[in-house]
């Protein structure tokens, strides 16, 4: 798996690329260095095998085919000169002297030349050797053919050849280990900065990155990030302080307003009291919108570690279906309560119940008579966790929406002003599900609504 | 009323203050720990009504003081959202309420007068309640009105039973809640009020005078006041 990860990493693949991209460089410099040496060297030998045989043609025309035979046997005998082998063969292709087979078998290549293989007694031994060859009729029909042995040349050329394709294998092998700790080692680093930055996210916002026995471009990272966490934290704090003081600084004077309105209703004619009593429940609706804001912002700030007591998730549901049932009743709406196995959960009795009671609250809200609630813990395994699920059979949330509904004040179209509420319900819901380490997920129940609640 | 408020946040602590001053307490704000337990010594308050974060000393920690001296003056004690061991931890060291911020002021009003009527009333545990015609015992947890015995959910009997407890007294729905059903939330909706009407039905309907009165903007009263 981790070697894997490696693998994939990006540090891994750009030094593989950049080993492979220098293997294949240096190979087709050292390649062409290859063919132009070989060419000068068969240029030379080629011109020597040319001079070679005008030779023999001055040979010839001066001392006639004795004087021939025996320049090519002192060529063939001297102890310098064994690099030529001869053959000189009759129009009709009889052997007439030389110390080449009088047929060998080869290859004809441009412009008159011939390489062949042939066995060589070199040395007691015999072995098969290159030779590189051009024939020429000299003037009376009488065939002379000057061979090369380039075996020496040849044997030093695979070798050079071998040793190269070597050092590339190697230079690739040497790269690639070599990339895989590179990269496992910025995989590392990178791997200890992530999981820094997601500690910092999911528990201490305060925290910042390191900056000690950093260097180069992590150092670069972690001073861009810190820079990062600090305006998102101002931001954060400007925002909840502004909310804070919004909520805080309204509440006083309403509160004044709504006690000033008591007052007054005490002195008024029955009539009248009516439409003051609407006004002070206008107010009341106010500040409990206002004392909602206030604690989704006092859960969501996080400064709280999560609450360390057990909740019995069994009988808080119940208790949740206990409270509502009258509601439900009086709705016509069916209220049903599943609970599979035991369920304790690390967290605060009293915000749970608030959770799931805004959800039922919901549920009942928005189902129409004739409706079904289903409460259910237990349907489907979460991993380290619990599952509560409350689904109804009402118009449901459109896919567009859900992500919203999370959103303070954000209310549907279709409900606004239908139903009473502020529009703060889910928020809170979230609020405390993130307090309490945990998830919620809206879903269809086709048709209907499914809020999914996992729990640590 | 005396009232002494011990709270260091001076908005919260002016605004609660204030307006306990208008409604006819006799309020004294107090923003620091050390401070606060020596007022509460030294003066002769009703109820106390104490911060739980507090610089110089914590507000639990002036309960404990203060119970250790003897002093059973009732202290209602505030915390903030989520301070879960703060209720089980503050009632535990002698506090007699708690009330999580925000809350609205007919409700810390509301406690307040429990709290009040609670400490001048006896405290020996009676066997049998009763607001006007209405006749509650407690043992065979059995109520009659004019003699009627009247039937009831054991939910119904427990609200019953808070509001007799309470009579004459504004009880309010967080309260109900609290002590009835034993959470301490906020419901969206008027889900206390459907169990109070059916209470109702069952207590008044056959009946010409009706005990269970809905007070606007706080909650319900049984009784007269």
């Amino acid at each position: 798996m981790r070697v894997l990860q490696v693998i994939n990493s990006l540090t891994f693949r750009f030094i593989l690329r950049y080993v492979i991209a220098l293997v294949v460089s240096v190979f087709a410099v050292l390649s062409l260095l290859y063919t132009y040496l070989s060419y000068g060297y068969f240029t030379g030998l080629t011109d020597s095998i040319n001079d070679e045989l005008d030779t023999l043609q001055l040979v010839y025309r001066g001392q006639g085919i004795n004087g021939l035979r025996q320049y090519v046997g002192d060529q063939i005998s001297a102890p310098a000169g064994a690099s030529f082998s001869y053959l000189l063969t009759s129009p009709e292709g009889d052997k007439l002297g030389g110390d080449l087979p009088s047929t060998p078998r080869y290859r004809e290549f441009t412009e008159g030349w011939l390489a062949f293989q042939e066995s060589l007694l070199h040395r007691g031994e015999t072995s098969d050797v290159d030779f590189i060859a051009r024939s020429r009729r000299l003037d009376t029909g009488l065939n002379a053919l000057v061979a090369y042995n380039f075996a020496a040349v040849s044997e030093s050329g695979a070798v050079v050849f071998g040793t190269l394709l070597w050092a590339m294998i190697a230079t690739l092998i040497l790269g690639i280990i070599g990339g895989f700790f590179a990269a496992s080692f910025a995989m590392q680093r990178l791997e200890d900065f992530s999981q820094r930055l997601s500690r910092i996210v999911r528990e201490n916002p305060a925290e910042r990155m390191p900056m000690k026995g950093e260097e180069g471009y992590l150092r670069e990272m972690s001073l861009v990030t810190n820079r990062m966490l600090d305006q998102m934290s101002q931001l954060m704090q400007g925002i909840k302080l502004v909310s804070d003081n919004i909520a805080h600084d309204l509440r006083t004077p309403l509160t004044r307003i709504r006690n000033h309105l008591n007052q007054l209703r005490d002195g008024l004619e029955p009539e009248r009291q009516e439409a003051v009593d609407r006004v002070i429940e206008d107010c009341d609706d106010l500040l409990a919108t206002f004392n909602a804001l206030l604690r989704i912002s006092t859960l969501e700030s996080g400064s709280r570690s999560a609450p360390e007591t057990r909740v019995d998730l069994g009988g808080l549901l119940a208790d949740v279906v206990e409270l509502y049932e009258p509601l439900a009743i009086d709705k016509g709406v069916e209220l049903n309560l599943d609970v599979a196995g035991e369920h304790s959960v690390r967290g605060d009795n009293d915000l749970l119940f608030q959770l799931f009671a805004n959800l039922v609250d919901n549920a009942i809200k928005y189902t129409p008579a004739g409706g079904v609630i289903a409460v259910r813990v237990g349907a489907g395994e979460v991993a380290a966790g619990h599952r509560i699920v409350v689904a109804d059979n009402g118009p449901g949330i459109p896919v567009t929406d859900r992500k919203n509904v999370f959103r303070r004040f954000y209310r549907l179209e279709a409900s606004r002003g239908k139903e009473p509420g502020h529009g703060l319900g889910l928020s809170l819901v979230m609020a405390i599900a993130h307090y309490h380490r945990g998830t919620v997920q809206l879903a269809s129940n086709r048709p209907g609504l499914k809020v999914i609640v996992e729990l640590p | 009323m005396k009232v002494l408020l011990v709270e260091d946040d001076p908005s919260v602590g002016s605004f609660i203050a204030g307006e306990l001053s208008a409604a006819g307490y006799d309020c004294l704000l107090q923003d620091d720990g050390e401070q606060g337990l020596a007022a509460a010594l030294e003066g002769n308050f009703d109820v106390l009504v104490v911060d739980r974060m507090l610089p110089g000393r914590d507000g639990l920690s002036i309960v404990q003081v203060l119970r250790e001296s003897g002093d059973t003056t009732p202290v209602l004690v505030l915390s903030a959202l989520g301070d879960v061991e703060d209720r089980v931890e503050g009632l535990h060291c002698g506090a007699d309420d708690y009330l999580t911020k925000p809350f609205s002021m007919a409700e810390l009003q509301a406690r307040l007068e429990v709290l009040h009527r609670r400490a001048s009333t006896s405290s020996d545990a009676p066997t049998r309640l009763q607001v006007a015609d209405l006749e509650m015992d407690l043992l065979t947890q059995e109520v009659r009105r004019q003699q009627v015995s009247i039937t009831l959910q054991p939910r119904e009997y427990k609200l019953l039973e808070y509001l007799m407890r309470h009579a004459g007294q504004v009880v309010t729905r967080a309260m109900l809640l609290e002590h009835v059903w034993g959470y301490h939330f906020d419901p969206q909706t008027n889900v206390i009020d459907v169990h109070v009407s059916r209470l109702r039905q069952k207590i008044d309907r056959d009946f010409d005078t009706p005990l269970l009165t809905t007070v606007r903007g706080a909650g319900y009263r049984l009784g007269a006041d």
